[in-house]
């Protein structure tokens, strides 16, 4: 395939999908005015709040497009995509239960044994368990396919050995999905021989270390495996066919509105603030970031429609993902012409304090869940440029 | 879309395929009118896309004709269809006669000519494809309404020009001109839907150019090879296109949405404040995306690119010429600013978390 024209359909919003909108959305101006929670920037990988997981899981605003055997609300996934894209917007601390939500749960109900769905689905939708990822490694970033996690057969089980880096949000949740190298390493058939397990992290020889990192949050986590047994059950899917289970559902996860939403409480406020003496080149840069935000969210509406249509919009998806991230740092550098960004907080400004704590955590937004050198890679692939 | 949409595509397509191609395009620029292409898209009717069947045209979607002319614009065509096809759909929706022939649009987004006793008065600076055209249409105003009026060449001033790419861009003066055919003031027109609608064809027409140019890109980096490999294969050169396409996909997007909005209003001359925003977001995004697909797709071609028979130039030069007309990325964005400032200070009151959400997620 090496096509450059791309088409994005319009989703399908129906009445249920606007009524929830206006549902969430009138939650969260409460939850603010009621102080529930505090708005902050990048709310999916920085704002952790249990309490508040537990209501949005009461609403059943989590795992809704779930069978409701597992305690989804069998919903669609644009319902789900306007449930997250209002969480974003308004900077809710949805971090504790956001990848369970995203990715752990999906897989588990793809992979996983009857009784992990039944026990564990339930719970995360509830808001009352939470799933890190167990992917990169010292030695494995963007080179994923070279972990050194070991799972050795054992009777009964397995036996996990390694050391995970970066699973974030680990010190809240009670699995991580680890993957982990179960056949012998060939240079030759890199993706070969991983599968992922759910281990829960209450195991014996599980050891979770907080790192802290350079905007001060503590939320990444190096997590210590040492002889941990695990159950036969405790595979998801198949032996062997853990690379292909986390890059089928890729799509979905690098296009979703988190991939350009992460700072848009600072150009909220912004607005807010600037608006009553709006004028000429504040109006022109306010404006071309509003312009460059609504195109992006086009592009992920029409790549969630793509999906729901059965299409498998890889390139589109990794483009939205490396155009979205980079815009949610560039955000951050056109507010700079009116808003400069010295202190480490807000000191009771508002503003100021989503502004600095953006910039602090902007490194990450073109790193988490593969870096956009890595994407624009998949793109050249995908027109037939590799 | 619709079957009937897809066999007119189709038929265009075939037809821009046979008939024009790179050195159609630059020889039209050197003098030699295109005159087989021409012909043939009056023949079979493309540019009356728009027009009603009862008018007398093909009474296709508002879709249609935006596929079309992103369409066109992928082939560089050396012929204004585009704003043949805007000023047909005028005369149809003013009620006046719609002709078979080549229109010239009289319009370029700035301050319409002042109608006054039967009298039109006004410059526009850069009517398109008046130079080849039987006749001009030109929406004036009077009294704050919009009608169409239209000229013959032969009896006002023009100045003819050429645009970045070479085509007709005409300054049209008219001094106390009396119209060849003027129509009632048009029901749901306003200015500025008129330039929003404008906007909107030629950020349809950047869609089309870039994908174009997307494709020149990929072909070429395969094909040549320096140091011993194909270009494409250097990582340098592999992130420069998927740049191009990010733009181009970012474009696309943004395009087809501001199209839906468009068809989903009635009227499509009136200029809503959410017609508005989509298009706004369109032409920033395609007005941008021209200057950074230009600038990455000229690096990977090397000085080939830059020559005049290689046709890469047509494109780039007529994105660089479009990014500007009805209203630039910084025209489009001071507007889009001020008219979410402007809601907000309007909604009055305490500054509620996640109001101007709520106005760009419309």
């Amino acid at each position: 395939m090496d096509n450059v024209r791309f088409n994005f359909p319009a989703p399908e919003i129906d009445e249920t999908v606007e009524a929830l909108r206006m549902e969430v959305r009138q939650f969260l101006r409460e939850e603010i005015q009621n102080g529930g929670f505090v708005p902050v920037t990048d709310c999916w990988c920085a704002g952790v709040d249990l309490e508040f997981s537990r209501k949005l899981g009461a609403k059943g605003w989590i795992g809704i497009t779930w069978p409701r055997q597992y305690g989804g609300g069998e919903m669609s996934a644009l319902h789900r995509y306007v449930i997250t894209e209002e969480l974003l917007a308004a900077g809710a601390p949805v971090h504790a239960h956001w990848i369970a939500d995203r990715q752990s749960g999906p897989l588990i109900l793809s992979t996983g044994t009857e009784a992990m769905k039944r026990n564990i689905l339930p719970r995360i939708a509830a808001g009352d368990c939470f799933v890190a990822l167990g992917l990169s490694e010292p030695e494995s970033g963007s080179d994923l396919a070279s972990v050194r996690t070991r799972a050795r057969k054992v009777d009964g089980g397995w036996e996990i050995t390694g050391t995970k880096l970066w699973s974030s949000g680990a010190q809240h949740c009670q699995y991580m999905t680890v993957l982990a190298r179960t056949g012998d390493w060939d240079p030759d058939k890199r993706h070969e021989g991983l599968t992922q397990f759910l281990v829960p992290l209450d195991s014996h020889g599980v050891s979770v270390r907080g790192i802290r990192d350079m905007s001060g949050v503590e939320h990444f986590n190096e997590s210590h495996f040492d002889r941990v047994m695990v159950p036969d059950d405790a595979v998801l899917g198949q032996v062997g066919e853990g690379w292909k289970q986390i890059t089928s559902e890729l799509a979905l996860e690098r296009s979703g509105p988190e991939r350009f939403l992460s700072t848009f409480v600072s150009v909220e406020r912004a607005i807010q603030q600037a608006a009553p003496s709006m004028q000429g080149r504040q109006a022109v840069v306010l404006g071309g970031i509003l312009a460059r935000i609504r195109a992006l969210r086009a592009m992920s509406q029409g790549v969630a429609a793509l999906i729901g249509e059965g299409c498998s919009p890889d390139v589109e998806a990794a483009l939205v993902k490396d155009l979205g991230t980079r815009l949610e740092q560039d955000v951050i550098e056109r507010l700079r012409e009116f808003w400069p960004i010295v202190l480490k907080q807000g000191y009771g400004d508002e503003l100021q304090y989503l502004m600095s704590d953006s910039l602090l955590r902007q490194p990450s937004f073109t790193l988490r869940g593969g870096t956009n050198e890595v994407l624009k890679g998949i793109i050249a692939r995908g027109i037939g440029l590799r | 879309m619709e079957q009937t949409d897809q066999l007119i595509l189709d038929t265009a397509h075939r037809l821009f395929s046979e008939l024009s191609g790179a050195e159609v395009v630059n020889g039209a620029e050197l003098g030699e009118k295109p005159e087989q292409l021409r012909q043939a898209i009056l023949e079979c009717g493309l540019t009356l896309a728009w027009v009603p069947e009862e008018a007398g045209g093909v009474g296709g979607s508002l879709a249609l004709g935006f596929n079309l002319i992103r369409m066109a614009s992928s082939f560089a065509l050396p012929v204004a269809l585009a704003d043949t096809l805007v000023a047909n759909l005028l005369l149809a929706r003013s009620g006046l006669e719609v002709s078979d022939r080549w229109a010239a649009l009289a319009y370029d987004g700035g301050d319409l000519p002042v109608l006054v006793q039967g009298e039109v008065n006004g410059v526009v600076e850069n009517a398109s494809g008046a130079v080849e055209s039987g006749f001009l249409v030109v929406p004036v105003i009077e009294k704050g309404e919009v009608r169409i009026a239209t000229f013959v060449p032969s009896t006002i001033d023009m100045e003819h020009r050429e645009s970045l790419a070479g085509e007709a861009r005409t300054r049209v003066i008219l001094r106390s001109a009396i119209p060849g055919q003027l129509s009632e003031p048009v029901n749901d027109m306003t200015e500025d839907g008129l330039r929003q609608f404008c906007a909107l064809v030629r950020a349809s027409q950047v869609a089309g150019a870039l994908e174009k140019m997307g494709e020149v890109t990929v072909a070429y980096v395969k094909e040549r090879s320096q140091f011993g490999r194909p270009l494409g294969k250097f990582q340098a050169i592999q992130h420069k296109v998927a740049d191009i396409a990010g733009e181009s996909a970012l474009t696309t997007a943004a395009v087809e949405q501001a199209v839906r909005s468009l068809s989903s209003h009635s009227e499509a001359f009136h200029g809503d404040s959410v017609v508005f925003m989509a298009v706004a977001t369109a032409k920033v995004v395609a007005s941008e995306a021209a200057g950074k697909v230009c600038r990455d797709a000229h690096q990977a071609h090397g000085a080939m690119g830059f020559s005049f028979e290689y046709p890469l130039q047509q494109y780039s030069r007529r994105v660089w010429c479009w990014r500007e007309e009805f209203g630039s990325e910084f025209y489009w964005s001071e507007r889009l600013g001020m008219a979410v400032a402007n809601e907000l200070v309007a909604q009055g009151g305490d500054p509620a978390p996640g109001n101007a959400w709520d106005i760009v997620s419309r």
